[in-house]
């Protein structure tokens, strides 16, 4: 059994608009590894998130393959396909717009269990409980809606919920891009507890270049549609090799006066 | 007031009627000078009432909101009392603002050029073609290429680094002497993001005070003098801005510095502050930081709140601190 979890081969997507053909990934080959977390960094309209969406299945590449587990996700029929979707979960930047409002905290992590016909309603509370109470959120509350938690409370059940099904595969987009910066740290200690503790793999996409080094064990950087470099974390922040790479990591503004940086 | 500060917040108090329920403190006795050609950073997480305290001092708070105490010196004038009428000769005047998003800043019905003369045909400031004139050297001053063909574009057919240089344009063509940015560079990409800097630098360097609402560090570092740090609506900590990042003293301000992370600080232990920053309807008695402070003594904490001098333009609303040093 190979290590490799998903593998994108020679991917490229393109969008038909009204302005013309949007080349938004063009002929870019990343693999994520067993329990490897991947940091995939660039600016907005890198085909980062796009990139994301190909390894997950939820676009069709224009041309190139992507793999899942040694399985092609677009020759795949629908139903088998279903199977699969329970292994890859996802974590979006804004938990208020990715979580049901009008369904309870609890609601919310046992949907997935209910879709994929997972026990029966009072395991997957159980189960529900569980995952509230691993993210850190106080199961006495569990029966409260969406708004009635800050936005770092909404980030630990939106996660809770993508863990609901076990996954192999998170997918975090920009997940802790609209937190204020106390709530920033709890969130990199949870995922950092999270993949110590379950082992899991994750596809980390972030404009967040300390956010990144401080997660992923490799990094890949996008520039307009095209990757430019994909090393270790530690090569890459210590001898970044792409030019594109270097300007970003120049534009960075140091806090203290003692970081790495000065 | 100091005598050189061209704005000088002093105990500043601003309250939202709610139905049913007590008043809303939103902002909390908070106090700060703003200097000529000196930027103060206003650093806090959202909800601690930065942007309410920018609002009250501009005259653009909602309907809801009150300013119930404090004064706004600028000018020899007190701008909480001087009433809409004359606030708005000074508003797009001599004090202009930038915003998080130029998107939503600017009228997307109207070409940059009708928004960049604007300010200065209502205040009577200049002719219409001199107006033109002036506008398009804003453009181009903020790195606009083309500037006398793109004033006649409107703001969706720029870029958002571009539209973000706009607004700044906007603000800059009246030659304000304050100007108070909000967030100005969090909607754009990092390689834009010092270019912004650099542009709002020269106006600081040509004498405009500038007061920068950020929630970034290292945007405050690189471009700020001075500093104040927020939480729940009061002032915790204020400090020349090296001195608050290398030697933060208000217990908040450290767990804020303990919490950030930056590059090439993979292996220094973050440091998160537990808990959550308050729910105004339910600010805590005494510190509002307390409840979640490492350091908080009871009853003490839970009672008062005193603000303590510990060095030249530094103070920290922590009684603790006096121990420290």
């Amino acid at each position: 059994m190979p290590d490799e979890l998903v593998r994108a081969e020679s991917v490229t997507k393109v969008f038909r608009t009204r302005a013309g053909e949007v080349r938004a990934v063009d002929d870019v080959s990343l693999t994520v590894h067993r329990g490897e977390t991947l940091g995939l960094v660039g600016e907005s309209g890198s085909g980062k998130s796009t990139m994301a969406r190909l390894m997950m299945g939820l676009q069709t590449p224009t041309s190139g393959r992507v793999e899942f587990d040694g399985q092609d996700l677009n020759k795949l029929p629908a139903r088998e396909l279903r199977t699969l979707r329970p292994r890859m979960q996802m974590v979006f930047q804004n938990p208020y717009g990715s979580l049901l409002p009008h369904f309870s905290a609890i609601g919310n992590v046992m949907e997935p269990l209910r879709l994929h016909e997972r026990g029966d309603k009072e395991s997957r509370r159980t189960k529900a409980l569980e995952l509230l109470d691993l993210v850190g959120i106080n199961t006495g509350h569990a029966e409260l809606y969406p708004r009635q938690f800050s936005g770092g409370q909404q980030q630990r059940i939106a996660i809770a919920r993508a863990l609901a099904l076990e996954p192999d595969l998170l997918v975090c987009d920009e997940p802790t891009s609209s937190l204020d910066v106390s709530i920033q740290a709890q969130i990199l200690e949870l995922f950092t507890d999270l993949r110590d503790r379950l082992g899991l793999s994750f596809l980390f996409i972030s404009h967040n270049l300390a956010v990144v080094e401080r997660l992923a064990d490799r990094v890949a950087v996008m520039n307009k549609g095209q990757l430019v470099e994909e090393s270790t974390t530690e090569a890459l922040f210590r001898a970044p090799q792409d030019d594109y790479t270097r300007q970003l990591l120049s534009a960075v503004l140091p806090i203290r006066q003692d970081s790495g940086l000065s | 007031m100091s005598e050189d500060a061209l704005l000088s917040v002093r105990e500043l108090r601003t309250t939202f009627r709610r139905d049913g329920a007590e008043p809303l403190t939103a902002v909390d006795g908070v106090s700060f000078d703003v200097r000529r050609g000196q930027a103060l950073a206003i650093v806090g997480e959202s909800g601690s009432g930065k942007s309410v305290t920018m609002r009250s001092v501009m005259g653009i708070l909602p309907r809801t909101a009150r300013i119930t105490g404090g004064q706004a010196l600028f000018g020899g004038r007190d701008l909480l009392a001087i009433g809409d009428k004359e606030l708005r000769k000074v508003r797009g005047r001599d004090i202009a603002m930038v915003f998080q998003s130029a998107m939503e800043a600017m009228n997307p019905t109207l070409t940059l050029e009708r928004q960049l003369t604007e300010h200065l045909l209502w205040h009577g400031l200049c002719t219409k073609a001199e107006a033109k004139k002036r506008a398009v050297r804003a453009l181009g001053d903020v790195g606009i290429p083309d500037p006398e063909k793109r004033i006649r574009t409107y703001p969706f057919q720029l870029s958002g680094g571009m539209r973000q240089r706009a607004m700044i344009a906007m603000a800059m063509v009246t030659e304000p002497a304050l100007l108070i940015a909000d967030e100005p560079t969090t909607a754009v990409d990092v390689t834009v993001q010092r270019q912004i800097l650099d542009l709002l630098a020269e106006l600081k360097n040509r004498g405009t005070g500038v007061i920068m609402i950020t929630h970034d560090l290292g945007v405050a570092r690189y471009f700020c003098d001075d500093a104040v740090v927020m939480y729940a609506g009061r002032v915790v900590e204020r400090a020349p801005m090296d001195r608050l990042l290398d030697d933060p003293r208000h217990p908040y301000s450290v767990g804020l510095l303990g919490s950030g992370v930056e590059v090439g600080g993979r292996d220094l232990p973050l440091r998160p502050i537990p808990g959550s920053p308050p729910d105004l309807s339910h600010r805590p008695e005494g510190c509002p930081f307390h409840p979640r402070c490492a350091r908080a003594e009871l009853p003490r904490c839970a009672t008062e709140q005193e603000t303590l001098t510990i060095g030249p333009g530094r103070d920290a609303a922590c009684w603790k601190v006096a121990v420290d040093a």
